[in-house]
């Protein structure tokens, strides 16, 4: 018992940290459609560096950065120039596919020819690892839940979600508060998608690109309203599906596509639950998500 | 101190609706030969070398008139303003639908009748798949983008289902896959390519129907006055979720129809997994769509060049590059030219002190 909750560890890190980046960055008012792109991507660069350096941490940190920095591009582009936040977000998708695959595949040959064993460059998964992870996860999301509730950043943050032409009127610089929600979201969402492959999978796999853990993330934080410590409950739920498929599927009786399927099933079904149910009041998305912000005249 | 200020444009650019493609293209493809050449090495002139030689290639034609149908579909959802990214998973059911007629009921027997049945089937089954979506953005308030793109991944898992378990055929050397699809119901080559003359058909009719609707029906204006104004579109009575769900049906329908004609066309049957096999076709309509500007006279030069763009992957795939990740990142560099470069259709940027 104790172990499969503990199997479940890497898994829920890698959603829970995900989808809080994720709802951190769009109550900022920015509609982030490239989620899962750039998890692919972050997840791929994790890879790269840990095997060439085989250091499992500096792919960790690597993957926040390069992470963060689409962050940054993202809030700065979406606020600064009227475009189409959804069109911005699948380009990024698309190429976070692309680039991922590039630097992927050649690192994927390296480590081959060099047959170097996933646990050299892997984070070891010992209880004592899988524990702090566990804590590390838990407290960056009362953290964030914090920082949302408590502080000015984060009614600066909600305010430019809501309604960023008030907000400015009441002196927040709406550009600044969405790049700085932007570089935190992504950096967790970097830190979440390198423990997908340096944790979770221990490993990279070409098809990395098919598999839509990004969406699931996205659709695990829509349903808990974005609320950081609400979301622990529906990633827990989502881990422990995703990682439980197998048993799922014997129990049930489903044949292995279906179990695979089961979570966009869930994670559509609990997105309606959310939206049919008096949640969707009470935690609305932000009003202003994934509109153009555009002042009358202004500079770049 | 010199500031760049944006500012609203009080007559749109001029000729902006081919200033826009034109240029996201090319700084689209620069783009991605600089990450190309920074990341793998690969010479931006034999990039271009190869993109050019693409234009010309035999089988260039094959992917446009798909393109074209798929760029359609997209089209009739974008103009009002409904983000259809499931176009994959309507194309997947399209096809389902398609190879069960084929291979499992007697219709598959009968001549004309049969390919007729099949492509109609695979219009009704993407309309449905799509609806599914349209229903849950107009009753329940869910965006389309996210749950469009959930359904592909249920698509593609619905028909591996099948595939790997009832649908395994008999003659498959060890491959999982179904069996071949009979004969007579593969579609007619057009001489000297790898396309064929039922799609070109299909485009051909579908093409003009959609222009029709958009010119000169209610239901055309409608769809765009969804795009534009949906307020306007409730206040004159119109009940705004029919013409979300219609939007979706409609868009599906031409989507399910292509899934089914690449199966009679190309593949004549299904192999597992099918997100591993997939063309990716839905996915490039959302280029082609937005390349187009939106219009449908524009679509078959759009779908060309992103044709070409495809077949410039393919053949570095033949090369041991990765055909998809240059795909990907022709498609994600041209979409983010062309997000950003949009923009200056309507505002543009002067210099202040």
């Amino acid at each position: 018992m104790i172990e499969e909750l503990i199997g479940i560890v890497p898994v829920f890190a890698t959603y829970y940290l995900v989808a809080l980046g994720h709802g951190f960055f769009e109550k900022s008012g920015v509609l982030n459609l490239a989620i899962d792109g750039l998890f692919v991507l972050g997840a791929t660069i994790a890879f790269a560096l840990a095997a060439y350096t085989l250091n499992p941490w500096i792919g960790v940190i690597g993957s926040s950065i390069v992470c963060s920095l689409f962050g940054v591009f993202i809030a700065y582009v979406a606020t600064k120039l009227p475009v189409s936040h959804g069109a911005l977000g699948l380009s990024l998708m698309f190429l976070g596919y692309g680039l991922s695959l590039v630097v992927g595949i050649p690192v994927s040959n390296y480590v081959y020819a060099k047959a170097l064993n996933p646990s050299t460059y892997t984070v070891p998964a010992t209880d004592t690892v899988l524990v702090v992870l566990l804590a590390s996860s838990i407290l960056i999301g009362v953290v964030l839940h914090y920082v949302l509730d408590r502080t000015k950043l984060g009614a600066m943050i909600k305010a430019s979600g809501e309604d960023p032409h008030v907000a400015e009127a009441l002196g927040v610089d709406v550009v600044r508060t969405r790049v700085i929600a932007g570089v935190i979201g992504y950096a967790l969402i970097g830190l979440g998608s390198a423990y997908f492959t340096l944790v979770w999978r221990s490993g990279w796999d070409p098809k990395i690109y098919l598999l839509g853990h990004g969406w699931i993330a996205f659709a695990i934080s829509l349903a808990a309203g974005r609320q950081p410590i609400l979301t622990m409950l529906t990633a827990s739920l989502f881990a422990g599906l995703v990682r439980h498929q197998y048993v799922v599927q014997v129990a049930l009786g489903l044949s292995t596509e279906i179990a695979k399927m089961l979570p966009f099933i869930v994670a559509l079904a609990s997105m309606t639950l959310f939206y049919v149910t008096p949640f969707k009041r009470k935690m609305a998305s932000p009003k202003s998500l994934g509109k153009p912000y555009y002042r009358e005249e202004r500079t770049v | 101190m010199v500031y760049l200020v944006v500012l609203r444009r009080t007559k749109p650019l001029p000729y902006a609706s081919i200033l826009v493609p034109v240029i996201s293209i090319l700084l689209g493809v620069l783009l991605s030969s600089i990450i190309l050449y920074l990341l793998a090495s690969i010479p931006p002139l034999a990039l271009f070398n190869l993109i050019v030689r693409s234009f010309t290639s035999p089988t260039v034609l094959k992917d446009t008139l798909i393109l074209t149908l798929i760029g359609l579909s997209l089209v009739i959802a974008f103009k009002a303003s409904i983000w259809n990214i499931g176009a994959e998973g309507q194309f997947h059911m399209g096809m389902l639908v398609a190879t069960w007629i084929a291979l499992f009921t007697p219709i598959a027997s009968i001549p004309v009748l049969a390919k007729i049945t099949c492509i109609l089937a695979g219009a009704v089954a993407g309309a449905l798949w799509a609806i599914l979506a349209g229903v849950l953005r107009a009753y329940v308030g869910l965006d389309e983008v996210p749950v469009t793109l959930m359904l592909n991944y249920v698509a593609y898992y619905v028909l591996d289902v099948l595939v790997y378990g009832p649908w395994r055929g008999r003659f498959t050397y060890g491959y999982i896959r179904t069996d071949e699809i009979p004969e007579n119901l593969w579609l007619t080559l057009i001489p000297g390519t790898t396309a064929h003359v039922e799609v070109l058909a299909t485009v051909l009719i579908v093409g003009l129907a959609i222009w029709f609707m958009f010119k000169y029906t209610i239901v055309g204006l409608r769809l765009r006055i969804l795009g534009s104004n949906p307020e306007f579109l409730r206040a004159s009575g119109v009940n705004v979720k029919h013409m979300v769900v219609l939007a979706l049906g409609l868009s599906g329908a031409i989507a399910g129809m292509v899934g089914a004609l690449y199966l009679l066309g190309d593949t004549h049957r299904v192999s597992y997994p099918v997100e591993a096999q997939t063309a990716g076709y839905g996915y490039l309509g959302i280029l082609v769509a937005w390349l187009s500007m939106l219009d449908v006279r524009g679509l078959p030069l759009a779908a060309y060049v992103v044709s070409s763009l495809r077949v410039t992957g393919i053949t570095m795939q033949i090369a041991g590059l990765g055909g998809t990740a240059i795909v990907f990142l022709f498609m994600g560099s041209v979409l983010l030219t062309y997000t950003v470069a949009k923009v200056f259709s309507e505002y543009t940027i002067v210099i202040r002190r």
